[in-house]
């Protein structure tokens, strides 16, 4: 079906693309065109040398792109996450490699600590750790801060290199330089890998993808090398990020369909089985994964299409033997009915035994999304778990949403193993990223390889159609004539000005979309990836930005003014910065593994401030920190997230129940609020000494710009709890806990 | 219907009320015991176990009888009302039923048994109990003790009792009851017999299934199919149609300060009406489609002027798409994208 497109030999092919691929970040092609033929390179020569300085300008663009956070605030880590990711890698580079994976941390979940080697995943930092002991080999003093800074960008420029490889394999050289293109600049990746933003996905998503490239190129060849390849591919992804839950799941079922429609083959089955048990082995010897992959239900899934491969290949065998056809297929029909049994029978005992454990709450939120909802609210309640809204997936990909059903039609046209698995990557990745907006990073690599090829194959088609006209009737040199005729195009048409014309409108709307593509693309990582989170940004009443450097200016009194052993409780968003950051002991932080305490300090916040008391006293508590943005209209703030702490506090403790901080099912903190609301702790501590302020002229005191209204108890009175700090934007408010009284 | 007679009508009325005051000391005369055994004659009437009450039995079994050794747990429910999903007035009597058939179940031959009854009262039929009751929102679940004389006393069931279903409204009874009412049972979402008919029909099935797979020409094995299928998953999940599942948003709001217009199109990212995720997700589609179209399918068509009609339609049609849909992102998220030139240009 691809026949006309494939008819073209390379070279021009070649070249065409290479257009495009520079089209994208603004160069001039012909430049290069006319420079290297005066040089009198060969038409093989010239190509591949276009290619490769394409590919080496796209590897800079992916890497300068996403210093915008840098230029517009520091060379500082963003976010939450990445401030635990940090404290580790700089853990990992003092004190080396094995204190590090035996590492306890106290400091954090007090009293129960937390085993820092056995609960995370080591890839990031110690890739981190590498590049940082590489460059002081090298003799280049750098601070490990910088090299954390620029670790995600460098891997997104890598990322490019293996869209281009994936590109290059599964449609034509042209379609990777375009995905290469894409991926670079596409918001949706961008997001997860500014400069600073220092989380597993900055790495994984580059482990994710050659994992994957490297699979389909082992499923191309049939070759061991390349299989060996993608199992320590795989082995770099469950190293760095949970998501590798994905591969495991998605090649399986790959592998499956390729089964089902008869593609089976040697090929397949050396691809397969090389990754699956070479990777498996090599993911166990990760601590937090473990023998995860042989009891979890959600690795079976492989473990099935393993056995299935046997059986497969046991057929092939027996069928080779067996010349009679009829005793193969009453064979073949014992073989299929046991197989499935024994198979369905281990997966039962499995399970019964309790050997295999069931789907966890977070795959199973992927599967039937209401599910999270209605159960686990911790899942539920982070901002990233939100289900996607289409503007979101406008924001995050632009154009190539209108790409994509094209690319999808192309590789209809031309089915292979590869575009078989780039589809099926492509709309699995698609559905869960409907599903929860923080997956569009994974489905951001599937979307830009199918856009590409989409673009890559009309813009051939196009050029060709340009080409070949002006060649036919009056040679190479009647560039520029519109008097040209006949085409390559099958013969179907003799009159084909207009159609030379349609082809060159064509051609320029693609110009057109492709650069507001880039555009756009600049413009979203610019305005709206770019901010640290940590320090905020606004535009002041006369134009002019205003940072507000709250929350790092009270980590820094915490680490300077309490004592070293001081216990500081906060909502769990804070706790990484706070260790990190403040380098004091927390109660709960980001690592969300226990419930039950996280649903005490909810509780505690909830709470009137005696009972909170009684529970602060309980887990040592010394310090409270709140975020309130009342002052300075900061919207995501403790108060705004206070009914989540109130839900998870109830999901434990039923004393804690929601509509008693409602009134009619509506969250207020006016006078009209609930007074329970008016007189739980979290409302006094934020709300302490606001009364008295004025914020905003032609206002009333206590006026909170946040929620635009009037607090309702202007007169908090504080028992066991003293202000003990506030920032010069009453951004973080920090209080004391009062000793007990002397009872003499 | 009108009765014309004055006569006529004073006889009725004259019967009504001696009927009815013979009717009261009937049923006061009526002992304890009997009232139990009347209830318990009721209950197996439904088929979960909740006995259904009107003005007169109301009368009958609570207010006319001064002693009672039960009590009664009442859900006040409006036929008329049941349209209305915000109320989710079906639903608890849903879970209403479920606790009275666990009570019912867990209690049998025990004394508990006659101690508890479960109720529901209808509000068109019965609007002068709801007014006894005092009962103006719904819904509404109430407690009437063995002790309860002014029925207005009788405790109601907290707003959050309700929000926990069944649980929650078994934990109340025997908060207030003091009698177990023991684990709920909820009936599985598909029956023992409509298993059993699934598993036959597949199990017939199979064979035929089996060898069209070995033959390999079953549906499955088209690639159009496929297409449509992926193209579908496409459309699905870039509608945003997941995000209108997991928080039900509807297709439209009614305007507020206008009942008669529709909204459509909500403003503020994170957030999308259904109808309009399903716009946009089509305007994608088409666009894309149209591209795969123009490249694959129209070179094959042999009229010219058919080409070249369909090209320039396409041109269009994708041209207003686009147009339409980053009008619209801008529009939504208030954002103004722009590029970043040279300040020297300026």
């Amino acid at each position: 079906m691809g026949g006309k497109t494939e008819s073209l030999n390379g070279v021009k092919s070649g070249s065409t693309q290479t257009s495009m691929g520079t089209a994208q970040i603004g160069l001039k092609p012909d430049l290069f065109n006319f420079s290297l033929k005066s040089l009198k390179l060969k038409t093989k020569q010239q190509e591949l040398l276009i290619r490769v300085s394409v590919l080496g300008l796209i590897y800079i663009l992916a890497f300068i792109t996403r210093l915008f956070s840098v230029l517009r605030y520091e060379s500082m880590i963003h976010e939450f996450d990445p401030y635990f990711n940090y404290r580790t890698t700089v853990f990992l580079t003092e004190k080396g490699f094995y204190e590090f994976w035996n590492w306890f941390d106290s400091e954090s979940w007090y009293p129960l600590g937390r085993i820092i080697g056995g609960t995370l995943y080591p890839g990031l930092m110690v890739t981190a750790a590498f590049i940082y002991w590489v460059l002081r080999f090298l003799r280049f003093a750098v601070h490990i801060r910088e090299v954390c800074v620029l670790t995600a960008p460098f891997f997104a420029s890598n990322t490019t290199l293996v869209a281009y490889l994936f590109g290059k394999e599964i449609w034509d050289s042209g379609a990777g330089l375009v995905a290469a293109a894409l991926i670079a600049i596409c918001p949706g990746y961008i997001s997860r890998s500014v400069a600073g933003s220092y989380d597993n996905e900055g790495v994984a998503i580059f482990a994710l993808l050659l994992t994957f490239y490297l699979f389909v190129k082992a499923v191309n060849t049939g070759s061991l090398a390349w299989a060996l390849a993608s199992a320590f591919g795989y082995f770099y992804m469950v190293s760095a990020w949970g998501g590798y839950v994905f591969i495991i799941n998605l090649i399986p079922l790959y592998v499956l369909v390729l089964l089902i429609t008869g593609r089976y083959s040697m090929r397949l089955y050396v691809a397969y089985n090389c990754m699956y048990v070479l990777g498996m082995l090599l993911a166990m010897q990760i601590r937090f994964v473990g023998f995860q992959h042989v009891q979890s239900g959600e690795h079976m899934a492989a473990m099935g299409v393993f056995f299935l491969m046997q059986v497969f290949y046991f057929l092939d065998w027996v069928k080779h033997l067996l010349s009679d056809k009829k005793l193969f297929q009453a064979f073949l029909r014992i073989t299929v009915t046991c197989a499935i049994g024994v198979g369905a029978l281990a997966l039962g005992v499995g399970m019964a035994s309790g050997y295999i454990s069931p789907w966890t709450g977070r795959f199973y939120s992927l599967l039937d999304p209401t599910y999270a909802k209605d159960h686990i609210p911790i899942i539920a309640s982070v901002s990233e778990h939100q289900p996607t809204a289409w503007s979101s997936f406008m924001f995050d990909f632009q154009i190539l949403l209108f790409l994509f059903p094209a690319g999808l039609y192309f590789c209809f046209k031309r089915l292979s193993d590869a575009t078989i698995f780039v589809v099926m990557y492509g709309l699995t990745s698609m559905y869960f990223a409907g599903v929860m907006v923080r997956l569009i990073l994974v489905a951001t690599p599937a979307v830009c390889l199918i856009s590409a090829i989409a673009v890559s194959a009309t813009i051939k088609n196009l050029t060709s159609l340009l080409r070949t006209k002006h060649k036919v009737p009056h040679g190479a040199s009647a560039k520029g004539t519109t008097s040209a005729k006949a085409s390559s195009k099958a013969s179907l048409d003799q009159s084909l000005p207009f159609q030379r014309n349609g082809a060159i409108a064509l051609l320029l709307g693609a110009f057109y979309l492709l650069s507001r593509y880039a555009i756009h693309c600049t413009w979203v990582t610019s305005e709206a990836y770019s901010s640290p989170s940590i320090v905020l940004a606004a535009r002041g009443a006369h134009g002019g930005r205003v940072i507000f450097d709250d929350y790092r200016e009270a980590y820094f009194w915490l680490r300077q003014n309490t004592p070293s052993d001081a216990k500081v409780m906060s909502w769990w968003d804070y706790g990484y910065q706070i260790t990190a950051m403040g380098n004091r002991t927390v109660i709960v932080d980001n690592n969300t593994w226990n419930n039950t305490h996280i649903a005490t300090v909810g509780r505690a916040m909830s709470s009137y401030e005696d009972e909170a008391y009684e529970i602060m006293r309980s887990l040592d508590v010394d310090y409270v920190l709140v975020v309130f943005g009342g002052v300075s209209g900061y919207s995501s703030d403790d108060i705004n997230k206070f009914l989540w702490m109130v839900r998870i506090g109830g999901g434990v403790f039923p004393v804690i129940k929601e509509p008693d901080y409602l009134v009619n099912g509506e969250y207020r903190v006016d006078k009209g609020a609930a007074p329970k609301m008016l007189n739980c702790l979290m409302y006094k501590l934020c709300y302490y000494r606001f009364g008295e302020l004025m914020t905003e002229y032609g206002k009333p005191p206590g006026y909170d710009r946040a929620r635009g209204v009037e607090i309702g108890n202007k007169d908090v009175k504080l028992q066991y709890l003293e202000e003990a700090f506030t920032t010069s934007n009453w951004i973080v408010r920090i209080y004391k806990v009062k000793p007990p009284n002397n009872r003499w | 219907m009108a009765i014309e007679n004055p006569g006529l009508r004073l006889h009725l009325l004259l019967f009504l009320v001696l009927s009815s005051s013979f009717a009261i000391f009937k049923v006061s005369s009526e002992s304890d015991s009997d009232r139990v055994a009347e209830l318990l004659r009721l209950q197996p009437r439904s088929g979960s176990g909740v006995i259904h009450l009107d003005d007169q039995s109301l009368r009958r079994f609570v207010t006319s009888a001064k002693s009672r050794s039960y009590s009664l747990i009442i859900f006040f429910d409006a036929v008329h009302l049941h349209d209305k999903s915000e109320l989710h007035l079906q639903e608890l009597r849903a879970e209403f039923d479920l606790v009275a058939s666990a009570f019912i179940n867990n209690n049998k031959d025990t004394p508990a048994h006659s101690k508890v009854f479960f109720c529901d009262i209808e509000f068109k039929e019965s609007q002068s109990s709801f007014a006894l009751f005092g009962v103006n929102t719904l819904p509404h679940v109430r407690y009437v003790g063995p002790q309860i004389q002014n029925l207005k006393d009788s405790e109601p069931m907290d707003q959050n009792d309700f929000a926990r279903m069944a649980e929650s409204m078994a934990q109340f009874v025997e908060v207030k009851t003091k009698v177990t009412v023991g684990p709920i049972e909820r009936p599985p979402p598909l029956s023992k017999k409509q298993i059993g008919f699934l598993l036959a029909l597949v199990l017939i099935s199979a064979p035929f299934v089996v060898k069209r797979v070995i033959a390999g020409d079953t549906l499955f094995q088209d690639p159009k199919l496929w297409l449509s299928l992926a193209v579908f998953v496409y459309f699905f999940s870039v509608s945003g149609a997941m995000h209108n599942i997991i928080r039900k948003m509807p297709m439209f709001l009614a305007d507020r300060n206008d009942p008669s217009k529709l909204i459509f199109f909500y403003q503020g990212s994170g957030m999308q009406l259904g109808a309009e995720g399903f716009a946009i997700g089509f305007l994608y589609t088409v666009v894309g489609l149209l591209l795969a179209f123009v490249t694959h399918l129209l070179i094959r068509v042999r009229n010219v002027t058919v080409q070249r009609v369909f090209m320039i339609t396409a041109l269009l049609v994708s041209f207003w798409a686009v147009r339409k849909v980053i009008y619209l992102d801008n529009w939504k998220t208030g954002y103004g994208v722009h590029g970043f030139w040279p300040s020297s240009w300026k």
